[in-house]
């Protein structure tokens, strides 16, 4: 064997031990979504054994996919791939598949998907703070502005500064009666279980210096559990339930007034460029809004 | 000299002695922990609104340092703890209620922190 020979088989030799080292192993994850934390992409799972990898626990875990992480929720059961380097310093999920109790993967029912510029807005029942229900469609006329918020939360750049600010585009387009009459402001809970009419009604108070007839241009409202999560997936909004709190992203989106999505912002915004919005859609109302009805007694 | 009688009453009377020392150093601990605890939720649960100066929010929430210091609070309600712990508890203004954050001990500590912060 000449030198040539050896140096070639030597380089291969390599090649093949360099590869081994750094291929990664698959096993087989089972178990229960405990928690998700967006800002990390982390979900944490109460997963079966794996064997050759872990012992049964409970533990965080990467999910480097955003779709997939977007989509699975505290509560799902779900089957993954856990991916970790040899060395298993490096470990995380892929093809996070959500199941039924018997392991068969199910798509999630209703899911509908994040709606795009220009797609009409889903229809659920929402009940505002007087305790009327209503659907998004009686506001067909008017320019819609949609925010999440829940009552208890104690982030002030959260919810209290959404609300406040809020507070404020009403506050100054109640100024110009023509673009006031066109526009209306909603409030969406995602803590349904706290928030009911009555705590809705007093928190809107706070922020209406406690005159009720705002809630003609300011509702606040809860749905049940199921349609807010569908809600929510359209409009891209994440939140998950962890007892005393919510965890939750920043969402406000602007209907236009022929019921499509005219507009979305999420942390980055400011009131100015809220209220322009707004009346922008407002003046593209044709002169009669005859169909624009609010809920709330005026 | 001490009589028999007086020799077996100290006894009891040092261990009573004892027991009342102990109980108040035990007391004084609890009370201490108690408030270092109360600074502890304070700064979590009540300075990111009361402490900073936040122009985003409708309305800048009052000071709490010397609360106890004048008859009223800033909402105009007598300044006592009881009040105190009823606005932890279901909020006011704009302010979130707090009863499903803070155990009734957990808002005990806060109170008796905002005694001494000043």
């Amino acid at each position: 064997m000449n030198i040539d020979r050896l140096a070639t088989l030597a380089l291969v030799c390599t090649l093949i031990l360099t590869g081994c080292q750094h291929k990664d192993k698959r096993y087989v994850l089972r178990g229960q979504v405990l928690e998700k934390n967006p800002a990390s992409s982390e979900i944490t799972v109460k997963h079966e054994a794996i064997p050759g990898f872990m012992a049964a626990m409970t533990m965080p875990y990467e999910v480097k996919d955003a779709e997939a992480l977007h989509e699975v929720q505290p509560g799902d059961l779900i089957e993954a791939d856990v991916v970790t380097t040899n060395n298993q310093q490096e470990y995380w999920l892929e093809n996070v598949r959500i199941t039924d109790s018997r392991g068969r993967v199910v798509a999630r029912p209703g899911i509908v998907h994040h709606l795009d510029i220009g797609e009409r807005v889903p229809e659920f029942p929402l009940t505002n703070q007087d305790g009327k229900t209503f659907h998004l469609a009686d506001f067909r006329g008017k320019a819609v502005l949609v925010s999440f918020i829940y009552t208890r939360c104690p982030m002030p750049n959260f919810c209290p500064r959404l609300s406040s600010q809020f507070a404020k585009v009403r506050e100054d387009l109640s100024k110009i009666p023509e673009d006031y009459a066109k526009i209306q402001l909603l409030s969406i809970s995602f803590d349904p279980k706290y928030d009911t009419s009555a705590v809705l009604r007093k928190y809107g108070l706070a922020y209406l210096d406690n005159d009720p007839a705002g809630f003609s241009h300011w509702e606040f409202a809860f749905t049940d559990p199921g349609d807010l999560r569908r809600l929510a997936d359209a409009f891209g909004l994440e939140y998950f339930d962890q007892g005393d709190s919510i965890s939750h992203t920043m969402v406000i989106v602007l209907i236009a007034p022929d019921g499509t999505i005219a507009r979305y912002w999420g942390t980055r915004w400011t009131t100015q460029e809220l209220e322009d919005a707004l009346r922008q859609q407002a003046q593209a109302v044709v002169s009669t809004s005859s169909g624009a009805k609010g809920t709330a007694a005026k | 000299m001490m009589s028999l009688v007086q020799k077996l009453a100290a006894g009891p009377l040092l261990l009573v002695t004892l027991f009342l020392l102990v109980g108040c150093s035990s007391r004084a601990e609890n009370s201490a922990e108690s408030e270092q605890r109360g600074a502890i939720l304070f700064a979590m649960n009540c300075s990111p609104c009361h402490e900073a100066i936040n122009s985003q929010l409708k309305v800048q929430p009052p000071s709490l340092r010397r609360l106890f210091a004048s008859k009223s609070l800033p909402s105009g309600a007598p300044a006592t703890d009881e009040q105190v712990r009823r606005t932890i508890i279901e909020g006011k203004g704009i302010m979130p209620a707090f009863d499903q954050h803070l155990t009734r001990d957990d808002i005990n500590s806060i109170v008796k922190y905002l005694h001494t912060l000043s």
